[in-house]
């Protein structure tokens, strides 16, 4: 006998696949409206997803074994692409850049947008304003975002007034072109964008976690901390695997900031994977090592977000 | 009998239905083969400032109000994305009839580069006859020549002139004049001149200017040489003095504060306000910043040569006009080609780019300081456009950068100009 018991739903939308699975008694229904379709009718849109990204990327990689300037003939040369890239001090300059704005960017976007999702999760009157203006840069393009940033860090800007309004003239610098501290004013304008991301994912999160159980953790005598580690974040854990791996793809690929603030200077203290694609590419029409630099860009991505995953990923014994 | 009738009928409609079809096609090809193919064509050009009118419009509709019959539709790019634009539609076949593209090889939109990869059209005899001195093998390419020279362009600097003289201030005839003159600007709260040092173009253009007189003036050849080996950046003598110039120039203060991260907007807001009295920006420039501040004056001035050097400048043509291989309106392109290179063409075109304007007197002119240098044929073309890639000139401008703000070291500097030469 056929445990299967369906819901008045079920039984409207999916369709019968055995006669011997009907519940007894009742009269058989018309097919399922699931039923009134076929796979192939995806088709086109299968073929276009297909021929539009998946080709197209293939063909663009293809170009990473070839010497293709962007115009006329190319020959085919191997790894020589990649043997170069990782022969050239600035390409390397480039990487640790890329991993490091990645790196460093989703962990603060996440610490941060999670402190605030906590803060403004119960109790706070006026949390609905606050989390409208804390998600507020998220809304805005990155490249508008960072020319008013540009303007901020300028060498006549407001930040270098203020510190000569306070008599700390030593201080004063052009931030963006500082050597020192441009990297850091990019790692600036990144979190301060993309925090807003992280705590609308952790707010979805925590919306789901019944506040009985922490009521009944801080009954049986657990602290804040030991709730915050015991009891809310296992219960997260899926809005943590969103946040930090969409976090770290951003992080990995991030290219408008860089080119309206610093277009990869000072002498490519600020450069990334992303930032030397576009430029060989298409500014010094170098297509083919661009586009070795941008597979190993992609290749990159995929293993941080493989990694990503099974380091979030649910345990099975919690599932 | 009906029957007959009906079917007569019928065939007379289809018939009747084809002919109309038909006379309707060949009108609408005809119109376009008559008007469009024959007198009609596109043409693409950068533009940089909307405030400006873009020298190949002028052309344009010069050519149009004396040739009434004529139509140019008109395609403006971006200046940052026009290579990538223009090579993109070379490409795949839709590019404009005639377009902008540049002497030489050192942009990806380079005459020479376009042509030897097959995209661009030879040109007629009027073409060649008007190639600057010396600059032949930056437009032709095996005996055929593939762009029109255009815009005359004097590489040194423009100097506020309206401003120099309300600061009592006289532009210095040799190097160790002007150290001086940058500490005495800079003690006034000024700048001798403006720099946008985040940019590599300005930065490599300062570069190139100051080399005139350090490596060319002696060895007019030298790209020659380079290119065959002989010598490279690193072993050359004049490179070093030109960068260590520049790193002199910083010291002395020549160059407004916060320079590392100056962009180009720089150059304008500090030209025109007086902060600043010169700028290392080509000729033309000078007619732009006119158009932008009328009450004012504006001189091109050459970078003064090294103790014992003799004065000596960059210049040559800064634009061309190729016709595409595949234009499927190319005798329209080519009657327009030949009108560019007349003294007509030339003249409308040095007027609106604010060119050196070849065989007149330049003594009345912004063009009056470098008057003799240009007189005694005293210059060598541009150039990064012998240089084999973009990625040099590149190079040396980042490289610049890195000089301004400590990174680099001038051997550093040169070593990654000849690894960019390859």
């Amino acid at each position: 006998m056929s445990a299967t018991m369906y819901s008045e739903t079920e039984v409207v939308i999916v369709p019968k696949r055995r006669r011997r699975e009907q519940r007894q008694g009742t009269r058989p229904r018309r097919a399922g409206v699931l039923s009134f379709g076929h796979w192939w009718w995806a088709l086109p849109g299968i073929v276009l997803v297909i021929g539009i990204h998946y080709v197209a990327t293939a063909v663009g990689g293809a170009y990473a074994f070839t010497d293709w300037t962007g115009i006329g003939a190319f020959h085919w040369i191997g790894l020589d692409n990649f043997v170069a890239i990782f022969q050239d001090p600035t390409k390397i300059g480039a990487l640790g850049n890329t991993l490091f704005l990645a790196i460093a960017s989703v962990l603060l976007t996440n610490v941060i947008g999670l402190g605030l999702a906590l803060g403004l999760n119960r109790l706070i009157k006026t949390r609905y304003a606050l989390r409208v203006l804390f998600f507020m840069p998220v809304v805005l393009s990155p490249l508008a975002v960072s020319y008013i940033w540009k303007f901020i860090f300028d060498f006549n800007g407001p930040i270098n007034a203020i510190l000569n309004s306070l008599g700390l003239q030593s201080w004063v610098r052009p931030w963006l072109a500082d050597p020192s501290f441009a990297i850091w004013a990019v790692l600036v304008v990144i979190v301060w964008q993309q925090t807003g991301f992280a705590m609308v994912i952790y707010m979805a999160g925590l919306a789901a976690v019944p506040p009985e159980i922490e009521e009944a953790a801080a009954i049986d005598g657990a602290g804040l901390w030991q709730r915050f580690w015991h009891v809310v974040l296992p219960a997260i854990r899926p809005a943590v695997a969103i946040a930090t791996t969409l976090g770290i793809v951003n992080g990995l690929r991030i290219f408008d900031q860089i080119m309206a603030l610093t277009n990869g200077g000072p002498a490519g203290a600020t450069e990334t994977l992303a930032t030397q694609v576009y430029k060989q590419a298409f500014s010094l029409g170098n297509f083919g090592y661009g586009a070795a630099l941008a597979l190993l860009l992609a290749l990159i991505i995929l293993i941080f977000a493989v990694i990503q995953q099974r380091l979030t990923a649910s345990r099975p014994e919690e599932a | 009998m009906s029957q007959h009738h009906r079917s007569r009928v019928v065939r007379t409609g289809l018939v009747a239905a084809a002919a109309a079809g038909a006379l309707i096609l060949a009108g609408c090809s005809g119109a376009g083969d008559d008007n469009a193919a024959s007198t009609g064509f596109t043409l693409s050009y950068a533009v940089t400032n909307s405030a400006v009118v873009a020298p190949y419009k002028a052309l344009a509709e010069a050519y149009m109000k004396e040739n009434p019959d004529v139509k140019i539709t008109l395609n403006e790019v971006p200046n940052d994305s026009y290579g990538q634009t223009l090579t993109t539609q070379l490409n795949a076949g839709n590019a404009s009839d005639a377009f902008q593209t540049a002497p030489g090889v050192g942009q990806t939109y380079s005459t020479v580069t376009l042509a030897k990869a097959g995209l661009l059209e030879p040109l007629a005899d009027s073409a060649t006859k008007v190639i600057p001195s010396g600059s032949e093998s930056q437009f032709e390419v095996e005996g055929d020549t593939f762009g029109v020279a255009l815009g005359l362009t004097f590489v040194g600097s423009v100097l506020n002139a309206t401003t120099a003289k309300s600061a009592g201030f006289t532009y210095p005839t040799d190097w160790d004049g002007l150290i001086s003159s940058c500490k005495d600007v800079a003690a006034k709260g000024k700048s001798l001149f403006v720099l946008a040092g985040s940019m590599p173009p300005n930065t490599g253009l300062m570069a190139m200017s100051i080399s005139a007189t350090r490596v060319y003036a002696d060895d007019p050849t030298w790209n020659e040489e380079r290119a065959a080996d002989k010598t490279t950046f690193a072993s050359s003598q004049g490179w070093k003095d030109t960068l260590e110039d520049i790193v002199d120039m910083n010291k002395a203060g020549c160059f407004q504060k916060g320079v590392q991260g100056a962009g180009f907007d720089s150059i304008t807001s500090n030209m025109l306000q007086g902060s600043s009295l010169a700028a290392f920006v080509p000729s033309g420039s000078a007619s732009d910043l006119k158009q932008n501040a009328k009450d004012q004056e504006f001189q091109i001035q050459a970078i003064p040569p090294a103790a014992g050097g003799e004065a000596f400048g960059i210049a040559g043509a800064d634009y061309a006009l190729s016709i595409s291989k595949k234009s499927k309106n190319k005798a329209a392109a080519q009657k327009f080609a030949d009108w560019v290179a007349t003294a007509d063409g030339q003249k409308v075109f040095a007027d609106a780019a604010g060119s050196l304007p070849v065989g007149q007197d330049l003594s009345d002119t912004p063009f009056a300081p470098v008057a003799d240098i240009v007189d005694k044929g005293d210059f060598v073309p541009l150039p990064n456009a012998s240089w084999p890639n973009a990625a040099v000139y590149d190079a040396l401008g980042s490289g610049v950068q890195g000089l301004l703000t400590g990174q680099k070291t001038v051997d550093q500097v040169l070593a990654d100009m000849d690894k960019a030469w390859g």
